[in-house]
């Protein structure tokens, strides 16, 4: 009896496969019925998500299950003979491969932790249905002390990976928890506007945003649940807000050097964060040298981002290191052919009476 | 028996502050815990060094420079254990230790050089005893307050420059680090407060020269805070003033 993993994921299959591919969430218990009626495949897990479609099972014959398993899913989502390449994986290679993905070295951001949720969801739901026996149960426990270890033992989730998060995280370096700082965006493009929203799911508050068309101003502000001010009227908010995201198209500097310098002499020395992403710059470059003033541009926060996936990339070697030492700790057939007779009171076939109902809760 | 526990606890600073050094350079998170209790086994033989010094000569073991140094030393170590996570500041140890071991290093070869001896006394004016406490604690804290100038000057020109390095990650917020040099500025004047009362309280009356120096000492800080409280001075003047001020405070200890 062994463990096998069939799938594809951002690396393997454009997004037009995957979107096909995908389960949708409320049918996954009726697949995993119908995978787990698949003669080879005694228990199943489906992992799916927008950049990955995995499905991990438990078989006697992982090679005819694999086999089984890539017909069901041609058949189900009318993919035509070698339109899609899956991979294959089987024994200790299903488990390494299960190990990364939850310790987010598969993720397309490197060290995300969206993944490892999504996997515990992935194996709750399998759980709920019935679905998992001692394999899977054993597999996906395992691969959450994986993805645990490999987190707190490594700087995979250290640097920010993207202008967003760089921006969010230099905020946090000056301001400590964003509860309670106030945002201004001058420019209502599409890059201040993820960028506040990275700062709202940190805690920001009290977004003001200004654009030259005020109703494109009080639409984003509207999404944003914060207020619009008109362009001509910005500058007198200044003092209200500690992060201000500018992107106007104006061709020349829209925040001059004088206006901070007044500005920060009414702050009582509190801190004050620019983020300028327009090209060309709204923010004179000057203004970095005010103190307490932190002026960040574009390119800046691009390189941020460059070097924080550059050492997460580096990491890369370390969490694999993390990976191996946790297999050798466990035992490879402890994580891909579990002899039978082993105890734990587990079928290794679920049995077709606990089908549909959770293998836990009787 | 007394400097073998100096001298281990020097040790156990200078190789805190090697191992978090490494453990910062390394490709592995560092080890918070690791640091917490290279620090307490410090704190344990400085504070078998102070009760056999204390011991030796029947009162509060500040008779000579290198007692006060390892007294200063030892606020600094108990105040940043007991404050350090409260206060949220990551890294105050590590940019302590170098100043404690500096600290401890001249006590040692100070005791080597020119050991005084016991210095007993009569009678024990416990006011006396409160005062040199108090005012050695304080020290501790303004000692901690420059230390956490000197986080904010070295954050703040991280920020500023916009190429942060490794170190940065590992660093608190320079809002964290303004906080806790108040704060600490805070707890310092409170404590030098009570040590100064407590001088006007001894049988004996002190020293002129030994009450205008420390004196001047709370004076110093006591305009500093009030002046931050009132007119809240800007990061950058209020790190450099305790900077600066514990630089004086330092001075003022080989006059004491």
């Amino acid at each position: 009896m062994s463990i096998f993993c069939l799938g594809v994921n951002h690396k393997t299959a454009p997004v037009e496969i995957r979107e096909r591919l995908a389960f949708a969430e409320k049918a996954v218990p009726q697949h995993l019925v119908e995978i787990c009626g698949i003669e080879e495949i005694s228990e199943a897990v489906v992992l799916s998500t927008c950049n990955r479609v995995e499905i991990y099972g438990g078989s006697e014959n992982p090679a005819a299950a694999l086999d089984k398993l890539t017909e069901y899913l041609s058949g189900h989502f009318a993919v035509a003979p070698g339109e899609v390449e899956f991979y294959r994986h089987e024994a200790v290679a299903a488990a390494h491969h299960l190990f990364e993905v939850a310790s987010g070295l598969d993720s397309m951001v490197l060290g995300e932790t969206e993944i490892f949720g999504q996997v515990k969801k992935a194996y709750a739901t399998a759980q709920t249905t019935g679905m998992t026996a001692r394999r899977m149960n054993k597999l996906f426990q395992q691969s959450f002390s994986v993805g645990k270890r490999v987190r707190t033992s490594t700087r995979i989730q250290q640097g920010s990976t993207s202008i967003g998060s760089a921006a969010v995280d230099l905020s946090e370096k000056i301001f400590g928890q964003l509860n309670g700082c106030r945002v201004m965006i001058i420019g209502a493009g599409e890059m201040s506007r993820v960028t506040a929203q990275s700062l709202l799911s940190r805690g920001a508050r009290s977004i003001i945003v200004s654009n030259r068309s005020f109703d494109k101003a009080e639409e984003l502000a509207s999404e944003l649940k914060g207020r619009a001010v008109r362009f001509d009227d910005w500058e007198n908010c200044l003092d209200e807000v500690d992060i201000i995201i500018s992107s106007t198209a104006a061709p020349h500097a829209v925040v001059r050097y004088e206006m901070i310098q007044r500005v920060m002499a009414e702050r009582r020395g509190h801190s004050l964060f620019l983020i300028d992403i327009a090209v060309p710059r709204d923010i004179e470059n000057e203004v970095n040298e005010i103190d307490n003033v932190y002026l960040y541009n574009i390119d800046q926060l691009q390189q941020i981002a460059t070097e924080g996936i550059e050492r997460r990339e580096k990491q890369i070697v370390v969490c694999r290191a993390v990976i191996e030492e946790f297999i050798r700790e466990k035992g490879i057939e402890a994580l891909a052919g579990w002899p039978d007779g082993r105890g734990g009171g587990v079928p290794d076939r679920i049995q077709p009476e606990t089908m549909a109902r959770p293998l836990t809760n009787p | 028996m007394d400097e073998l526990y100096l001298i281990l606890a020097t040790l156990a600073f200078l190789g805190g502050f090697v191992l978090a050094v490494v453990s910062l350079r390394s490709e592995k998170p560092r080890k918070r815990g690791l640091n917490i209790s290279i620090a307490v086994v410090g704190l344990v033989f400085q504070s078998l060094f102070l009760h056999v010094r204390g011991d030796m000569h029947g009162r509060c073991p500040i008779t000579n420079g290198a007692e006060v140094l390892v007294f200063v030393s030892w606020s600094i170590v108990i105040l940043y254990l007991a404050l350090g996570k409260a206060f949220r500041l990551s890294l105050l140890g590590v940019f302590s230790m170098p100043m404690v071991f500096l600290f401890q290093v001249v006590a040692i070869l100070y005791l080597l050089v020119a050991d005084p001896g016991p210095r007993p006394v009569a009678v024990l004016d416990p006011w006396l005893e409160l005062h040199a406490a108090m005012s050695l604690l304080a020290y501790g804290a303004f000692g901690l307050a420059g230390v956490a100038g000197c986080m904010y000057f070295f954050q703040d020109r991280q920020l500023k420059s916009h190429r942060p390095g490794r170190l940065f990650y590992s660093m608190p917020p320079i809002r964290y680090l303004v906080d806790a040099l108040v704060r600490l500025l805070f707890i310092g004047v409170v404590l030098m407060s009570v040590g100064i009362v407590a001088a006007f309280l001894m049988k004996t009356a002190p020293a002129r020269g030994h009450l205008l120096i420390s004196g001047a000492v709370w004076i110093v800080y006591l305009i500093l805070l009030v002046t931050h409280l009132v007119k809240r001075l800007p990061p950058k003047p209020l790190s450099f003033s305790a900077v600066l001020a514990f630089a004086f405070a330092l001075l003022t200890l080989s006059a004491l």
